[in-house]
Formats: structure tokens, C-alpha cells, sequence
């Protein structure tokens, strides 16, 4: 599997049910917390966590003077250019080429560089754990690269989640909202967010108030730092080869100097 | 002389082997060693994996619990009165979708964006179809535990037809065993202060609604015919989602429950004399709508009355299942238990009562009740076993002639998808019914959300059983319509005058609301 697939949720089409919840539990073998409740959904509060990497959170806003509750799955957006693999020196952070950014604990060193680079917010860290992972939705590789949807997906009972090559994505929700253009708002998001995300969302709310964060740079994160780190390379040799150089001139400078004291004219006081 | 490049020589040729060049060499080969093995760890051990020649965490090879077949669930709000789920049950069956969708009609039947609200009618089916439990009952065993603990606190309880043929199968005893007296003993040695009777308040909303049925169908009253039932919750709530242009159809008779609430804080209380404000008003149902039903505003007629604002007509509503745990919880035995009676004052039953609980039980007592409200006779033998309107049928109709009146013809449904029918053929003007009533559980209140889950999901054979039981009852009971009861006689003397007096109308009469802009409504399911 070589193409980048993705997946389109419509927030018109969920009802909060939760079954991605669940089915995201059961498959990577999340387990709640002690004193945690696992219940329906909480109005908006609930948490990415590393025990829930996909969540769905309840908004209240307004949609023609009448109020509306729509529902938001949260989970790692899988950036075509992850802005976390970038970060990580430990290279525990990876894109794979079928799309999801992988996880692997056992070259993580705990230095949460990821947490701060992710212009989403999605890592989650373990902060009460003595060797402690950061934790996210996986896109369950396993199935993805064995041609099935994630599970999340394959749970939902009203098709709210589509999954498939992410240009068809594209293509099915740009259809989508030339087909309602009165329903939908006519953003994509993702679309070019943080340079492209792997997750695309379409809605009949405005983003702003369902809580995404629309103002992520529309340029792939890595894309700023590679400003200056793509220099490395040049600068290492050069720098260099201009130390070397310098040596080199010091060294004959001063092999000359000694020379020339060696073989310079003695100065005596008597004249002999 | 000695020539400084000897000694050089020298130290070249005699290259011995000390102590210190050979820690050096092993501490060498050594470090390459481990070197070495620390790199071969890295290598990837299984090439050909998902991701293909990359990389693969581990712990990602393992499938993990999910199972084969995954199926979405149901939308539960986290403040549904009526029911809960613990999501670490949920094994995604898709079981509640199934029941919501094909048995009630209800999911599926919106189209999306939902609005705000969540669309549930809390008959709890998908508690009972949940194989894992993870959806059950909102659990009200606490206060009402609370509430018997507080001396001050007079807490009564009302008890539905349906309860009296199930609770036993909590204890093991075969479904459709007949326990009303040992109900009313594990409610007294529980220490609530009166055990009464909702029958008693069913047999009154026999009395309210044949002769609501009576003046709508001579015109005294301006409202359209058919008229509907209402003591099913779910029902009323999904008919004011649905078919919210059929509300006039709908009976003002509050169900028996709420009738029960609004005369325990007014009747009761003053005949008995009861602060209101000190009374806890508990009841037992087969039902979780029926926590729904007691938190709808307008259920506070007692408020009114009394002018007190704090006063709700019925405070707590346990299901069956609830009893069953507190009974447990407090170690009663309940198969020894005597048979006792209910407190009196509101405890009196008839068979028109009891058969509540089953589908066509409300339609057949009402039947036996008009028949003597218009003929002023008591009704023949066929209106003491109407077999027409009795089974599992899911639409039933019957025809039988009232002297006076000609035919009177009636309808019954149980479970909403079959209820369509008979509302589409309404509001399509091809009813020729007078009278339909409507049950939101498939089998009736014997089935209903709140019941023992004897069988997962709910089978037709503990139905029967059950439905059998309050047949049985009622065949063997000295009054079998509602209009023998005397304490209701006694109410009507004493307090309310007549049926739909003014005061009748203030406590035991409703109006509803229409839900339409709480969603787009879909005559046929998405699918």
C-alpha cells in the first residue's frame, strides 16, 4: 500500500452515539482508569487522554437563531507532513506511507518535543506512569495497510466517517458541498491545514464554534524550521572547510615565524 | 655517541604486550561487541509486516478486542432520565439499534443534522435488548432508601398491574407468577409508610376516559375521534415527535401513575392528614418512560392545588428491577413472604385494573365500562373476555355493539413500528376506529423497559406467561370493571364529584406539546 488513504467525517451525519468510542477501546486495548466513568457522551467534555485517543465532544451553537448540538470526533489529524515526526530526534514519530503517524514507545525518550510541536494538541502524555509513553489514535495501522477501515469507522451507524484514498476524500466532500451548498459551510478542513491532514472534516456549523482550531498555519509545520535546518549541510562543511583553512594559514604562519627566528640573525651584544 | 633515533628504534622493535595494552585491547573488543549487538537489536524482524519493508511498533501486530462484526449503537444523552449506559460493557452488537430501529421506529426515522436534542422516548427496549447490560436503568434506589431512613418523611408507594406477574422471577420463581401480596409485604417490611395500589388509580382513568370517549363521540366535546390512549409515556412522547397534527386525538386523562401523584399529595394527604410537603411519592413500573413522564413539567397538579411550587406529583419512580435489588440489598427473603393487602384509601383493585398490563387490556376494560356508561347495563360475557384485542398481534382490531350507540369500533397496537399503521391510516382519513389504544412495549407494560431481563432478548414465551397471569386474574377476581370499585365511588362522593368535574380536570387531566421542531421527521427510515 503506497497511497496516503484518509478518512471524511461529516459532523451533519453524527449523533454523538459514541460507537468510534468504543470500537477505538476494544481495538487498541485501551483500558479506563481507575475512579474513571465511561459513560455517553458529556456535553463537551470529554478528553483526548492516553487511554481515549478519539473523543467526541458536544458543542452548543447557534444556527439560524435556533439552537443546535452537533458532535465532533477527536482524534490525531495524521498530517501528510507531521509536524511531530518532524520534531522527534528519536524517531518514534514516523508517517508510514499508507498515512498514519506512528507511535513506536520503544525509542521514545519521554522528551514531549511532539506535544509542543503538534498544532492540533492531540498527544496525550502519561504523566503518573514511571516510564511513560505519549499516546495517540494509531489509525489502526494493522487494518489500514490490510485494506479494511479503522475501526471507528467501521462502527458508525450513520456513515458519518467515510475512509478511502484521502484524494477521494477530497473529491467526495467537495462533491458533497456542491450538492448542499445551503447545508454545508464550503470549508474543507484539513484540506491545507498544517499542510494537509490525513482526517477531513465538513460541516453545517462553522468550525470556530465546534471547536477547531482554525488557525493553523496553512503550510506544512516542518516547512518553517526546514527554513533554516536545510542550511545544516552547508554550514557543517563549510564551516569546515573554513576552520580548516584558517588552521591551515595559522599553522604556515607559524611554522614560518619559527623558521624565520631559527635561521634570523643572532643579535649579540658583543658583535662576534 | 648515542644517537637519539636509537632509543626510537628501539621502543619500535621490542613491541611487548603489558598489562595495560591488554585491558586496552579488551576493553576494545569489548565496546565492538556491544556495539555490535546493540545495532542487530535494531534490525527489523519482521520485514514483510504492515507497513510493508518499514517499520512496525510491536505492539500494533496485535488485533486487539474487536470483534468480527462491529454494528453502531444507539444515541444515549447523559442526562436521559430514564436510562444509562457503561460504555466498558458496550461489545458494539448493534442489538439496541436493532430494537430502536425495526421494533420502535424511532431511530432512523429523522433525517440528519439531528437539532439539539437527542431523540429517545426512554421506553428502555434497548435495556432490554442489550445482551452485555451495558445499558440499564437510571438508578433511583438511593434516595428513595434516603427517604425511608428520614422519620419525618411519609413515603407511600404505588405498585402497576404489571410489576404483580414478574418481580418473582427476580427470585427465581417462573415468569407470570402471581406475587402482588408479596410485593405489598417486601414494600412494608422495606418500611414505606402506605403501600397502595396504582389499579386503583387505573380503574379511575377507566372512569375519566370512557366518559371523555362518551362525550366526544355524541359531540359534547369538540376534540376528533379516534381517540387515543395515554398512559403509555414512550408513546405520548413519540406521538409528539411524529404525528404532532394527531395531539388532539391523544386523551386529556393523565396516565395511572400521574393520576395516583396528583391525588397522594391532595386526596390522601388531606383524608389522612399528611403535610404534602412531608410526602415522598414513590411508585413501582414495568417502565423506564415512566421516569421521563414524572419529571415533565406539567406533572406538579398538586403544586397547583396546594400553591406550593416545590410539590412534583410523583418524586421517585423505580422499576421493577430496582425493587428487586433493594429487596435484595436488605436481605428480605422473598419467596417466604406472607401475602398481605394494600393499605386502604386507594388500594382497591378490579380485573379492568389488572389487565392494564397487558395489550388490549386497557381497550377491553374501557370497552366493559362504556358499554355500561351508555347502556346503563352491565355488559354482556364478550366484554368480559374480548379475545379480539387479547394476544401478540401487533395491530388488533374489534367491533362490538353498545345499545344505544350501535358499533363501537377498536383498535389496539403494541411496539411503535406496529403503531405507524394505525397513525398513518389516521392522518390519511381511512380510520374507522373510535377508539385505538397504544402500547409503546411489543406485548404491553409486562414487557416493558423496566421488567426482570428473564430472557435477552425479550421472548414471546415469558410474555405469554406473563400476559396469561393477569388474564387470570382478573377471570378470577369478584369486581372485573371498573366501575364496581367502591373507593373510586368513595372519590368521586367525597372529593371529586363526578368524572370530568372541574377538579378532575385540574389533577387528572394533561395537555401536550408538540416536539416538530426537535427534528425533520421521516415517514419511511433512512436507510
Amino acid at each position: 500500500m503506497t497511497r496516503n488513504m484518509g478518512a471524511l467525517v461529516d459532523i451533519t451525519k453524527c449523533i454523538g452515539c459514541e460507537s468510534c468510542v468504543v470500537a477505538c477501546r476494544l481495538y487498541n486495548g485501551l483500558e479506563p482508569g481507575q475512579d474513571e466513568e465511561y459513560g455517553t457522551a458529556r456535553d463537551g467534555n470529554a478528553e483526548l487522554a492516553p487511554n481515549k485517543w478519539t473523543v467526541v465532544r458536544s458543542c452548543r451553537t447557534e444556527k439560524n437563531g435556533k439552537q443546535i448540538r452537533r458532535f465532533v470526533k477527536q482524534q490525531c489529524f495524521h498530517c501528510l507532513e507531521p509536524a511531530c515526526a518532524s520534531a522527534c530526534f528519536a524517531k518514534a514519530l514516523q508517517k508510514t506511507p499508507a498515512g498514519p503517524v506512528v507511535y513506536n514507545e520503544k525509542l521514545c525518550v519521554g522528551c514531549r518535543y511532539c506535544m509542543i510541536a503538534c498544532p492540533f494538541g492531540i498527544l496525550r502524555f502519561e504523566w503518573d506512569k514511571p516510564f511513560p509513553r505519549v499516546l495517540k489514535c494509531q489509525m489502526c495501522l494493522g487494518r489500514v495497510t490490510d485494506g479494511q477501515m479503522p475501526a471507528c469507522a467501521a462502527a458508525c451507524p450513520t456513515g458519518a466517517i467515510t475512509f478511502g484514498d484521502r484524494d477521494k476524500m477530497v473529491e467526495e466532500a467537495k462533491n458533497r458541498l456542491a450538492a448542499n451548498p445551503d447545508l454545508y459551510t464550503g470549508q474543507i478542513y484539513g484540506l491545507k491545514d498544517a499542510g494537509g491532514t490525513s482526517w477531513l472534516y465538513i460541516s453545517d456549523a462553522p468550525f470556530e464554534q465546534l471547536g477547531f482550531r482554525t488557525d493553523v498555519p496553512q503550510k506544512p509545520i516542518p516547512e518553517y524550521t526546514w527554513q533554516v535546518l536545510r542550511w545544516t549541510p552547508f554550514i557543517f562543511v563549510g564551516w569546515g572547510a573554513l576552520l580548516t583553512g584558517m588552521y591551515l594559514y595559522t599553522k604556515r604562519r607559524a611554522g614560518v615565524h619559527e623558521e624565520e627566528e631559527m635561521y634570523a640573525a643572532v643579535d649579540d651584544d658583543d658583535g662576534k | 655517541m648515542k644517537d637519539c633515533n636509537d632509543d626510537v628504534e628501539k621502543d619500535v622493535e621490542k613491541k611487548e604486550i603489558t598489562r595495560r595494552t591488554f585491558l586496552k585491547m579488551a576493553a576494545g573488543t569489548g565496546l565492538l561487541a556491544g556495539l555490535t549487538g546493540a545495532l542487530a537489536g535494531c534490525a527489523d524482524k519482521s520485514p514483510e509486516h504492515a507497513g510493508g519493508k518499514g517499520w512496525l511498533p510491536y505492539q500494533y501486530n496485535v488485533a486487539g478486542n474487536l470483534p468480527a462484526q462491529v454494528r453502531g449503537r444507539v444515541p444515549i444523552d447523559a442526562d436521559n432520565p430514564s436510562i444509562v449506559r457503561d460504555d466498558r460493557k458496550c461489545i458494539l452488537c448493534g442489538q439496541c439499534l436493532e430494537v430502536c430501529e425495526n421494533v420502535e421506529s424511532v431511530f432512523g426515522y429523522y433525517s440528519l443534522p439531528v437539532v439539539d436534542e437527542t431523540i429517545c422516548i426512554n421506553c428502555g427496549q434497548c435495556s432490554m435488548a442489550c445482551p452485555s447490560g451495558a445499558i440499564s436503568e437510571r438508578d433511583d434506589t438511593q434516595i428513595v432508601f434516603e427517604a425511608l431512613a428520614d422519620k419525618n418523611r411519609f413515603v407511600l408507594v404505588q405498585t402497576a398491574p404489571a410489576t404483580r406477574v414478574a418481580l418473582g422471577e427476580e427470585f427465581g420463581l417462573a415468569p407470570g407468577t402471581w406475587v402482588q401480596g408479596q410485593q405489598v409485604a417486601a414494600l412494608r417490611r422495606l418500611g414505606f409508610d402506605a403501600v397502595l395500589d396504582t389499579n386503583f388509580t387505573a380503574d379511575l382513568t377507566i372512569m375519566e376516559e370512557a366518559t371523555e370517549l362518551i362525550k366526544r363521540i355524541k359531540g359534547e366535546v369538540r376534540k376528533p375521534l379516534p381517540q387515543f390512549t395515554s398512559c403509555s409515556p414512550g408513546w405520548i412522547k413519540f406521538c409528539e415527535y411524529f404525528y404532532p397534527e394527531l395531539i388532539p386525538n391523544i386523551s386529556s386523562c393523565k396516565s395511572p401513575q400521574q393520576m395516583f401523584g396528583a391525588l397522594a399529595k391532595t386526596y390522601y394527604a388531606k383524608e389522612k392528614g399528611i403535610d404534602p410537603g412531608n410526602i415522598l411519592s414513590v411508585s413501582v413500573m414495568p417502565c423506564t418512560a415512566k421516569k421521563y413522564e414524572a419529571r415533565r413539567p406539567e406533572m406538579n397538579a398538586s403544586a397547583a392545588y396546594w400553591k406550593r411550587g416545590d410539590l412534583r406529583d410523583v418524586d421517585v419512580v423505580l422499576t421493577t428491577r430496582e425493587l428487586a435489588r433493594m429487596i435484595k440489598e436488605k436481605q428480605i427473603d422473598f419467596t417466604a413472604l406472607p401475602e398481605e393487602g394494600y393499605d386502604r384509601l386507594m388500594g382497591e383493585e378490579t380485573g379492568g385494573a389488572v389487565i392494564f398490563g397487558a395489550t388490549g387490556g386497557v381497550m377491553e376494560a374501557a370497552a366493559r365500562t362504556a358499554y355500561f356508561l351508555i347502556a346503563g347495563q352491565e355488559p354482556p360475557a364478550l366484554f368480559l373476555n374480548l379475545t379480539p384485542v387479547r394476544g401478540l398481534a401487533g395491530v388488533k382490531e374489534a367491533a362490538a355493539e353498545i345499545p344505544g350507540v350501535g358499533t363501537l369500533r377498536v383498535a389496539v397496537s403494541h411496539g411503535m413500528a406496529n403503531g405507524r399503521k394505525i397513525l398513518d391510516a389516521v392522518r390519511e382519513g381511512r380510520a374507522p376506529w373510535h377508539f385505538v389504544e397504544f402500547m409503546t412495549c411489543p406485548g404491553g407494560c409486562i414487557a416493558g423497559g423496566g421488567q426482570p431481563r428473564t430472557a435477552v432478548p425479550p421472548t414471546d414465551a415469558v410474555r405469554e406467561q406473563r400476559l396469561a397471569a393477569l388474564y387470570k386474574a382478573d377471570a378470577s377476581l369478584p369486581k372485573r370493571k371498573s366501575h364496581e370499585n367502591a373507593e373510586v365511588a368513595a372519590l368521586y362522593r367525597n372529593f371529586l364529584e363526578h368524572p370530568m368535574s372541574e377538579l378532575a380536570e385540574e389533577l387528572l387531566h394533561t395537555e401536550y406539546h408538540s416536539r416538530a421542531d426537535k427534528l425533520k421527521r421521516l415517514f419511511a427510515k433512512v436507510v
